[in-house]
């Protein structure tokens, strides 16, 4: 057992673990963030992506203990309290970007940090962005739609 | 060397289950106390949009808006068997259960506003809104909420089932009507095969769905996208890579399905003629949408490098070789 | 309903609405099988087998004394039939005394952690006496190939005549003949198969798992349990992807099995491993195709034969190369056919559903039975398919005519528009 200090979705925790556990074990027994979903566990499909540090992580792949004092952004940590969804959600619900759902969150969290660090991104861009998360619903076209639009849904000045 | 082809596909594809098995979706509308209304099936929402779809086919019957359908499908204990979510089946044969159980459920609702409004008749009533009024006096009206109130303890429920039309084939001949509807698909490619490499890249496509009528054109269009994408990951991408029973690419690391880089910015076109059986026309989709779309990459490869692959995947290695 | 009913104004049909199931989508909240915790609850793991085919004997011995380990099932706890399957019955819930492919499930361990059955897994001791396999259908259709199951191992043959070809193919003057073969692929649907049974106070056994058709899991449940079907619930929460690939029975009825024999909730959830050997493939098909037409490109005739893989278990097979045979000709109006298709069983990975079922393999082979036709010809690919497609009014190759909704021609031409064919373009080269 080890104990560990991070960030999650802006509130602090201080969490005991074991030391063979990973982080995506960690926000969905620990902290019972179930948006996180485990869809190969050796971080080829991007499911369990999540944003640590700014960068976006297979959290499959990542251990519990390194992510001390990290600052981490799960699919939770998008909605605002009153429930209005992040504009990258939104855009995903509008443009048809999600089917089964089960990639979404990661998705949307790819995409989020794709435009934290580009907001206007050309398509080709976006494509690179979510490369490393699968979809095998949509063809991702819907998916890139959406990203576009969050892009000028964030600039004209959503959160 | 870089070298271009375009290529075509094009196929039909019957819904359903087929050679006259029963193919029978089983559908129960029932009036809510709030005056919404409730539709239970068994039918599966696996990502293709049955749920939406269906509730937008409650709501058209009953004149009601979405948000007024509550859809509960997931649980055998209180939905009936609405058969399984395969065969393109679902819009068409649950589709229509759905629609004749809540056509159903309209007429007893308005039979009980004729009672409730002490009318003689239920001609020249119309339905809207959740409100029965008399079309030619719209205030002389009953809302479904005031109806509802008086069966609270034994809601108004219909169940309705459909039954899709298959016989079955003669045995020696083959000879019968397996499937109905059928639905067609079209798909042109254009790709570009790396001669160096045997790498193909799709680099174009446009994929034209015959839908009959589309109940939501964004999730047509999605579920054509999805096939799209997975047309191509068969004929060029996916490989087991069996060996004597084995699967040695049993993981995304090496059984590889298309990315949002392999997949090109697609035309989509959506063709309707309404089929009359259907639930306001439309046929089932969920197949057809992939099946052009491997073939097409396989003809436009032949048109770009002269050599014809008759085994698919359509692998670099299997482009080297054909080259040589 | 008429035509004219259908142009009716619509308010809801025909509108682009918010995908309902959406909001809990983008937020994360979905619930899928793999999200469900209970208190006091269990893991479940499968032992599967190693070997494509094999008699087994099987030793939980060792694997019991693992700490944690609360029950090991095997065969002989199966309460009701130990079989399951959607055509024939021929899967067995846990091998008894053979293993007919690679991933047939052996014993289910369930444990208080997922290392403890992870760990008595490994001490379970399977002696596996190993039987010839088969792993080409062509093979497995010869005399004397080894027997996946006892019927031998053609599981089917539909047959389609229709005019003469013989007499027909002479007619012709081109003639297409090729042989095509398609290879076996995986759903790869996202969601890995997972889920949750419990027994609730009224000995009711839910079994809560994504499946394609609850309805269909209830009754192989009750079958396998011994129990009437009422006494199994199955609750569908949502699911991340199917295809095909959620139409046979994984873990539901281990799940019920284990609820049932511990009297705590269970949980099992594949990894992506497992989910690649625990459900059907898409059969892999070798098509034998002869297409003929005359000078003006018109088909005349058309014989194929198919030989469809189905692995060690029929699933769908049947209908799957029912659909092949039905759609061999794709769309388009040919008077003389012969088509011989085949279901095969071998010992490869069992082929099932699959987006398509059968009907998504042989375009590979009519489509460039077209092309090829149409290079002998001199015809571009447009013209020949614009020639023999379906139109209103066409009869298949099984006498079925098609009587309304035939938009072949509209599909075409928009495809047309866009990819010009007719103009005789062909592809360039760059550098």
């Amino acid at each position: 057992m080890k104990e560990i200090n991070l960030t999650v979705n802006g509130k602090k925790h201080r969490i005991k673990i074991d030391e063979n556990m990973r982080l995506i074990d960690l926000l969905r027994e620990k902290l019972n963030l179930l948006g996180t979903k485990e869809g190969c566990g050796e971080g080829e499909c991007g499911a369990c992506s999540i944003i640590m540090d700014g960068e976006v992580v297979t959290s499959c792949l990542v251990m519990a203990f390194q992510a001390e004092s990290a600052d981490i952004i799960t699919i939770e940590g998008l909605e605002k309290e009153d429930g209005t969804l992040h504009p990258i959600q939104q855009a995903f619900l509008d443009e048809g970007a999600t089917q089964c759902g089960f990639c979404t969150p990661g998705m949307i969290l790819s995409a989020k940090a794709l435009l934290d660090k580009n907001p206007r991104p050309t398509r080709v861009e976006i494509k690179e962005g979510i490369s490393g998360n699968l979809c095998r619903c949509t063809g991702y076209n819907k998916i890139v739609d959406a990203i576009e639009k969050a892009a000028i849904l964030l600039e004209k000045g959503g959160n | 060397m870089k070298k271009r082809g375009k290529g075509v596909g094009i196929i039909f594809y019957g819904t359903g289950y087929g050679n006259g098995f029963p193919d029978i979706s089983k559908a129960e509308a029932e009036l809510q106390d709030d005056g919404k209304v409730a539709i239970y099936v068994g039918a599966t929402e696996v990502g293709q949009g049955a749920k939406t779809v269906m509730t937008q086919i409650a709501a058209e019957a009953l004149g009601l808006k979405v948000e007024d359908i509550i859809f509960i499908n997931e649980d055998t204990m209180v939905t009936p068997d609405s058969g399984t979510a395969a065969a393109s089946r679902q819009s068409y044969n649950t589709g229509n259960a759905i629609k004749k159980a809540a056509e159903a459920l309209k007429a007893l609702i308005v039979d009980k506003a004729v009672d409730k409004m002490k009318l003689n008749t239920n001609i020249g009533l119309k339905v809207e809104n959740g409100n029965v009024f008399v079309k030619t006096f719209p205030s002389r009206k009953i809302s479904f909420k005031e109806i509802a109130e008086d069966y609270k303890e034994n809601p108004l429920k219909v169940e309705e089932e459909f039954i899709a039309q298959t016989t079955e084939m003669d045995e020696e001949t083959g000879q019968g009507a397996p499937y109905w509807p059928y639905t067609f698909s079209a798909c042109g490619v254009e790709i570009e095969v790396d001669t160096e490499t045997g790498i193909v890249e799709v680099i174009d496509g446009v994929l034209a769905q015959d839908v009959g009528k589309a109940l939501n054109p964004k999730l047509v269009e999605g579920q054509m996208e999805g096939g799209f994408a997975m047309g191509m990951g068969y004929g060029i991408f996916e490989n087991l890579n069996l060996k004597k029973g084995k699967m040695k690419n049993n993981s995304f690391t090496n059984y590889i399905i298309p990315t949002a880089l392999d997949m090109p910015d697609i035309k989509n076109v959506i063709v309707e003629d309404p089929e009359s059986t259907a639930p306001y026309g439309a046929k089932g989709i969920g197949e057809p949408v992939m099946i052009p779309v491997a073939p097409a990459i396989l003809n436009a490869i032949h048109d770009a490098i002269g050599v014809r692959i008759t085994e698919t995947p359509v692998t670099p290695d299997k482009i080297l070789k054909a080259l040589k | 309903m008429k035509k004219e009913e259908i142009k009716l104004k619509l308010n809801v049909v025909g509108k682009n609405i918010i995908r309902v199931d959406g909001l809990s989508k983008v937020t994360g909240r979905a619930v899928y099988p793999q999200d469900i915790y209970m208190d006091n609850m269990l893991y479940g793991k499968t032992l599967r087998s190693d070997k494509p085919h094999a008699n087994i004997k099987v030793d939980i011995s060792e694997g019991e004394k693992v700490e944690g380990v609360v029950k090991i099932l095997t065969a002989k706890d199966v309460p009701g039939h130990n079989y399951h399957g959607v055509l024939f019955k021929d899967h067995e819930v846990l091998c008894e005394t053979r293993v007919r492919r690679i991933g047939d499930p052996i014993a289910f361990i369930v444990a208080e952690t997922e290392e403890a059955a992870e760990e008595a897994m490994d001490k379970i001791n399977v002696e596996y006496e190993e039987l010839d396999g088969v792993f080409d259908p062509i093979e497995a259709m010869k005399k004397g190939a080894p027997k996946v199951h006892e019927d031998g191992n053609i599981v089917y043959h539909y047959k389609i005549r229709k005019g003469n070809v013989e007499d027909a193919f002479k007619e012709c003057d081109v003639i297409a003949e090729t042989e095509y073969k398609t290879h076996m692929v995986e759903h790869a649907f996202l969601q890995p198969e997972a889920g949750i049974a419990y027994v609730d106070d009224d000995g009711m056994i839910i079994v809560v798992a994504s499946t394609q058709y609850p309805h269909f899991d209830q009754l192989e449940v009750a079958e396998a349990m011994g129990i009437p079907t009422e006494k199994v619930r199955i609750i569908n929460p949502a699911v991340g992807g199917a295809f095909g690939g959620r139409e046979d029975i994984t873990l539901q009825i281990h799940l019920a099995m284990a609820a049932k024999a511990t009297g705590r909730p269970v949980k099992c959830t594949y990894s992506r491993e497992e989910s690649f050997v625990a459900h059907c493939k898409r059969h892999p098909m070798v098509m034998k195709c002869k297409t003929g037409a005359d000078k003006n490109g018109k088909l005349l005739a058309m014989e194929a034969e198919i030989v469809g893989d189905t692995g060690a278990y029929a699933s769908w097979a049947i209908n799957v190369l029912r659909k092949a045979g039905v759609h061999i000709t794709g769309p388009y109006e040919i008077p003389n056919v012969k088509v011989d298709s085949y279901a095969v069983y071998t010992n490869n990975p069992f082929a099932g559903a699959m987006r398509g079922f059968g009907a998504t393999q042989v375009p590979i082979a009519h489509e460039q039975q077209m092309d090829i036709l149409a290079e002998k010809l001199d015809m571009d690919p447009m013209t020949i398919r614009m020639k023999n497609m379906f139109k209103l009014g066409s009869e298949t190759a099984t006498g079925q005519i098609l009587e309304e909704s035939v938009p072949l021609d509209r599909c075409i031409q928009e495809v047309e528009k866009v990819m010009n064919f007719t103009q005789g373009k062909k592809g360039g080269e760059r550098e």
